[in-house]
Protein backbone atom coordinates (compact mmCIF):
# COMPACT_ATOMS: atom_id res chain seq x y z
CA UNK A 1 0.00 0.00 0.00
CA UNK A 2 1.27 3.42 -0.88
CA UNK A 3 1.69 6.02 1.87
CA UNK A 4 -0.95 8.19 0.19
CA UNK A 5 -3.49 5.40 0.51
CA UNK A 6 -2.56 4.79 4.14
CA UNK A 7 -3.07 8.43 5.08
CA UNK A 8 -6.34 8.60 3.17
CA UNK A 9 -7.60 5.51 4.96
CA UNK A 10 -6.78 7.12 8.31
CA UNK A 11 -8.76 10.19 7.22
CA UNK A 12 -11.67 7.96 6.20
CA UNK A 13 -11.53 6.32 9.61
CA UNK A 14 -11.93 9.73 11.21
CA UNK A 15 -14.89 10.46 8.92
CA UNK A 16 -16.55 7.16 9.89
CA UNK A 17 -16.02 7.81 13.61
CA UNK A 18 -17.39 11.32 13.25
CA UNK A 19 -20.52 10.27 11.36
CA UNK A 20 -21.15 7.47 13.81
CA UNK A 21 -20.80 9.82 16.77
CA UNK A 22 -22.90 12.54 15.16
CA UNK A 23 -25.77 10.09 14.74
CA UNK A 24 -25.50 8.21 18.01
CA UNK A 25 -24.67 11.01 20.45
CA UNK A 26 -27.59 12.48 22.35
CA UNK A 27 -26.11 15.70 23.71
CA UNK A 28 -25.18 18.69 21.60
CA UNK A 29 -21.67 18.80 23.04
CA UNK A 30 -21.11 15.16 22.09
CA UNK A 31 -22.18 16.00 18.55
CA UNK A 32 -19.72 18.92 18.51
CA UNK A 33 -16.91 16.52 19.44
CA UNK A 34 -17.89 14.28 16.52
CA UNK A 35 -17.88 17.20 14.10
CA UNK A 36 -14.36 18.08 15.22
CA UNK A 37 -13.30 14.51 14.44
CA UNK A 38 -14.65 14.82 10.91
CA UNK A 39 -12.98 18.18 10.33
CA UNK A 40 -9.69 16.65 11.41
CA UNK A 41 -10.16 13.89 8.87
CA UNK A 42 -10.73 16.49 6.17
CA UNK A 43 -7.54 18.30 7.09
CA UNK A 44 -5.54 15.09 7.12
CA UNK A 45 -6.82 14.11 3.67
CA UNK A 46 -6.02 17.57 2.30
CA UNK A 47 -2.47 17.56 3.57
CA UNK A 48 -1.84 13.98 2.44
CA UNK A 49 -3.05 14.83 -1.07
CA UNK A 50 -0.92 17.96 -1.14
CA UNK A 51 2.25 16.28 0.09
CA UNK A 52 2.14 13.03 -1.84
CA UNK A 53 0.69 13.91 -5.25
CA UNK A 54 1.79 16.44 -7.88
CA UNK A 55 -0.78 18.89 -6.51
CA UNK A 56 0.40 22.20 -5.13
CA UNK A 57 2.01 21.62 -1.77
CA UNK A 58 1.57 25.09 -0.33
CA UNK A 59 -2.10 25.36 -1.25
CA UNK A 60 -2.94 22.09 0.44
CA UNK A 61 -1.22 23.08 3.66
CA UNK A 62 -2.85 26.51 3.66
CA UNK A 63 -6.22 24.88 3.00
CA UNK A 64 -5.75 22.66 6.04
CA UNK A 65 -4.84 25.76 8.03
CA UNK A 66 -8.07 27.45 6.93
CA UNK A 67 -10.00 24.33 7.95
CA UNK A 68 -8.48 24.66 11.41
CA UNK A 69 -9.47 28.32 11.60
CA UNK A 70 -13.03 27.53 10.55
CA UNK A 71 -13.19 24.75 13.13
CA UNK A 72 -12.16 27.19 15.84
CA UNK A 73 -14.81 29.70 14.73
CA UNK A 74 -17.41 26.95 14.58
CA UNK A 75 -16.56 25.70 18.06
CA UNK A 76 -16.93 29.23 19.46
CA UNK A 77 -20.35 29.70 17.91
CA UNK A 78 -21.58 26.24 18.86
CA UNK A 79 -20.50 26.84 22.46
CA UNK A 80 -22.62 30.01 22.59
CA UNK A 81 -25.58 28.31 20.92
CA UNK A 82 -25.44 25.32 23.28
CA UNK A 83 -25.36 27.68 26.24
CA UNK A 84 -28.45 29.50 24.96
CA UNK A 85 -30.26 26.21 24.35
CA UNK A 86 -29.42 24.94 27.84
CA UNK A 87 -30.53 28.23 29.39
CA UNK A 88 -33.81 28.18 27.52
CA UNK A 89 -34.77 24.51 27.72
CA UNK A 90 -32.71 23.22 30.62
CA UNK A 91 -31.19 20.41 28.59
CA UNK A 92 -28.79 19.86 25.74
CA UNK A 93 -30.32 16.53 24.79
CA UNK A 94 -30.99 16.66 21.07
CA UNK A 95 -33.97 14.31 21.40
CA UNK A 96 -35.73 16.74 23.70
CA UNK A 97 -34.88 19.81 21.62
CA UNK A 98 -36.97 18.63 18.68
CA UNK A 99 -39.96 20.94 19.04
CA UNK A 100 -40.45 24.20 17.20
CA UNK A 101 -42.42 26.87 18.95
CA UNK A 102 -44.48 29.32 16.89
CA UNK B 1 14.38 3.83 8.00
CA UNK B 2 11.24 2.95 6.10
CA UNK B 3 10.24 0.42 8.76
CA UNK B 4 10.57 3.14 11.35
CA UNK B 5 8.15 5.33 9.40
CA UNK B 6 5.63 2.50 9.18
CA UNK B 7 6.00 1.83 12.89
CA UNK B 8 5.37 5.52 13.63
CA UNK B 9 2.34 5.44 11.33
CA UNK B 10 1.01 2.40 13.18
CA UNK B 11 1.48 4.13 16.53
CA UNK B 12 -0.38 7.24 15.38
CA UNK B 13 -3.10 5.08 13.85
CA UNK B 14 -3.57 3.33 17.18
CA UNK B 15 -3.83 6.73 18.87
CA UNK B 16 -6.50 7.77 16.36
CA UNK B 17 -8.38 4.48 16.69
CA UNK B 18 -8.45 4.37 20.48
CA UNK B 19 -9.12 8.10 20.80
CA UNK B 20 -11.87 8.08 18.21
CA UNK B 21 -13.50 5.08 19.84
CA UNK B 22 -13.46 6.83 23.21
CA UNK B 23 -14.72 10.07 21.64
CA UNK B 24 -17.83 8.50 20.18
CA UNK B 25 -18.60 5.74 22.68
CA UNK B 26 -17.75 6.98 26.18
CA UNK B 27 -20.76 7.81 28.34
CA UNK B 28 -18.90 10.57 30.12
CA UNK B 29 -18.32 13.55 27.86
CA UNK B 30 -15.11 14.43 29.70
CA UNK B 31 -13.68 11.06 28.71
CA UNK B 32 -14.94 11.60 25.19
CA UNK B 33 -13.08 14.90 25.13
CA UNK B 34 -9.91 13.14 26.30
CA UNK B 35 -10.39 10.68 23.45
CA UNK B 36 -10.74 13.60 21.03
CA UNK B 37 -7.49 15.10 22.34
CA UNK B 38 -5.74 11.77 21.85
CA UNK B 39 -7.00 11.65 18.27
CA UNK B 40 -5.80 15.21 17.68
CA UNK B 41 -2.32 14.23 18.83
CA UNK B 42 -2.42 11.24 16.51
CA UNK B 43 -3.30 13.45 13.55
CA UNK B 44 -0.57 15.90 14.55
CA UNK B 45 1.88 13.00 14.53
CA UNK B 46 0.76 12.12 11.02
CA UNK B 47 1.44 15.70 9.93
CA UNK B 48 4.95 15.34 11.35
CA UNK B 49 5.30 12.09 9.45
CA UNK B 50 4.40 13.91 6.24
CA UNK B 51 7.13 16.48 6.98
CA UNK B 52 4.65 19.29 7.62
CA UNK B 53 5.82 20.36 11.07
CA UNK B 54 4.18 23.78 10.89
CA UNK B 55 0.76 22.20 10.46
CA UNK B 56 1.44 19.70 13.23
CA UNK B 57 2.29 22.47 15.67
CA UNK B 58 -0.72 24.50 14.52
CA UNK B 59 -2.89 21.44 15.07
CA UNK B 60 -1.63 21.11 18.63
CA UNK B 61 -1.95 24.84 19.30
CA UNK B 62 -5.37 25.45 17.76
CA UNK B 63 -7.14 22.18 18.43
CA UNK B 64 -5.59 20.92 21.64
CA UNK B 65 -4.96 24.38 23.01
CA UNK B 66 -8.09 26.27 22.01
CA UNK B 67 -10.89 24.09 20.66
CA UNK B 68 -10.73 21.41 23.33
CA UNK B 69 -10.69 24.02 26.09
CA UNK B 70 -13.82 25.52 24.51
CA UNK B 71 -15.48 22.10 24.43
CA UNK B 72 -14.49 21.57 28.05
CA UNK B 73 -16.21 24.85 28.93
CA UNK B 74 -19.29 23.68 27.04
CA UNK B 75 -19.32 20.40 28.97
CA UNK B 76 -18.96 22.09 32.32
CA UNK B 77 -21.52 24.83 31.64
CA UNK B 78 -24.23 22.47 30.41
CA UNK B 79 -24.35 20.11 33.35
CA UNK B 80 -27.83 19.13 34.42
CA UNK B 81 -28.77 20.55 37.83
CA UNK B 82 -27.65 18.04 40.41
CA UNK B 83 -26.24 15.73 37.79
CA UNK B 84 -22.63 14.89 37.15
CA UNK B 85 -20.99 17.17 34.63
CA UNK B 86 -20.99 15.83 31.15
CA UNK B 87 -22.77 12.56 31.73
CA UNK B 88 -24.77 11.58 28.69
CA UNK B 89 -28.26 10.49 29.43
CA UNK B 90 -27.52 6.94 30.50
CA UNK B 91 -30.62 4.84 30.72
CA UNK B 92 -31.26 3.29 27.40
CA UNK B 93 -29.03 3.24 24.38
CA UNK B 94 -31.38 1.44 22.07
CA UNK B 95 -29.76 -1.09 19.84
CA UNK B 96 -31.59 0.36 16.86
CA UNK B 97 -29.90 3.71 17.39
CA UNK B 98 -26.48 2.10 17.44
CA UNK B 99 -27.19 0.08 14.32
CA UNK B 100 -28.46 3.12 12.45
CA UNK B 101 -25.44 5.15 13.55
CA UNK B 102 -23.12 2.35 12.48
CA UNK B 103 -24.83 2.28 9.10
CA UNK B 104 -24.60 6.04 8.65
CA UNK B 105 -20.93 5.98 9.54
CA UNK B 106 -19.85 2.96 7.56
CA UNK B 107 -21.86 3.49 4.39
CA UNK B 108 -20.26 6.77 3.19
CA UNK B 109 -16.86 5.71 4.45
CA UNK B 110 -17.21 2.34 2.72
CA UNK B 111 -18.17 3.93 -0.59
CA UNK B 112 -15.25 6.37 -0.39
CA UNK B 113 -12.90 3.56 0.62
CA UNK B 114 -13.99 1.53 -2.41
CA UNK B 115 -13.28 4.53 -4.63
CA UNK B 116 -9.81 5.25 -3.29
CA UNK B 117 -8.89 1.56 -3.21
CA UNK B 118 -9.78 1.06 -6.86
CA UNK B 119 -8.70 4.41 -8.26
CA UNK B 120 -5.72 5.21 -6.11
CA UNK B 121 -3.35 7.62 -7.86
CA UNK B 122 0.33 6.91 -8.03
CA UNK B 123 1.91 8.38 -4.91
CA UNK B 124 5.07 10.39 -5.36
CA UNK B 125 7.91 10.16 -2.92
CA UNK B 126 7.63 12.81 -0.24
CA UNK B 127 8.44 16.27 -1.54
CA UNK B 128 10.90 18.54 0.16
CA UNK B 129 9.56 20.36 3.17
CA UNK B 130 7.93 23.70 2.36
CA UNK B 131 9.77 26.44 4.21
CA UNK B 132 7.58 28.49 6.51
CA UNK B 133 8.50 31.70 4.75
CA UNK B 134 7.12 30.36 1.50
CA UNK B 135 3.80 29.58 3.15
CA UNK B 136 3.67 33.09 4.58
CA UNK B 137 4.50 34.65 1.21
CA UNK B 138 1.68 32.77 -0.50
CA UNK B 139 -0.78 33.56 2.27
CA UNK B 140 -0.05 37.28 2.19
CA UNK B 141 0.54 37.46 -1.56
CA UNK B 142 -1.86 35.83 -4.03
CA UNK B 143 -4.17 34.42 -1.37
CA UNK B 144 -4.43 37.44 0.88
CA UNK B 145 -8.21 37.53 0.35
CA UNK B 146 -8.67 34.11 1.97
CA UNK B 147 -6.41 35.21 4.82
CA UNK B 148 -8.47 38.34 5.43
CA UNK B 149 -11.76 36.49 5.07
CA UNK B 150 -10.84 33.93 7.71
CA UNK B 151 -10.07 36.76 10.12
CA UNK B 152 -13.45 38.31 9.35
CA UNK B 153 -15.12 34.94 9.93
CA UNK B 154 -13.36 34.55 13.26
CA UNK B 155 -14.34 38.08 14.26
CA UNK B 156 -17.96 37.49 13.27
CA UNK B 157 -18.05 34.20 15.19
CA UNK B 158 -16.64 35.86 18.29
CA UNK B 159 -19.03 38.81 18.05
CA UNK B 160 -21.92 36.40 17.57
CA UNK B 161 -20.89 34.39 20.61
CA UNK B 162 -20.71 37.55 22.71
CA UNK B 163 -24.12 38.71 21.49
CA UNK B 164 -25.67 35.32 22.31
CA UNK B 165 -24.07 35.40 25.73
CA UNK B 166 -25.45 38.87 26.50
CA UNK B 167 -28.93 37.88 25.42
CA UNK B 168 -28.74 34.93 27.73
CA UNK B 169 -27.90 37.09 30.70
CA UNK B 170 -30.60 39.66 29.98
CA UNK B 171 -33.29 36.97 29.83
CA UNK B 172 -32.27 35.45 33.12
Amino acid sequence: MSPLLLFHLAALLLLAFGLYGLTSRRTLVGMLISVELMLNGAGLALVASARLTPASDELGQLGALLVMGLAAAEATLVLAMVLVAVKRYGTSDSDRLSELKG
Amino acid sequence: MEHLAYAAYGFYLVLILVGGWAAVRCRSLVRALLGLIMTLFGVAGMYFLMAAPFLALMQIMIYVGAVSVLIFFAIMLTRAPGGEAGAEDGGSRPALRTVMALLSGLLPAGILAAVILTKTPQALPLKAEVPLGRLGQILTGPYVLAFELISVVLLAAMAGAVVLGFERRKGA
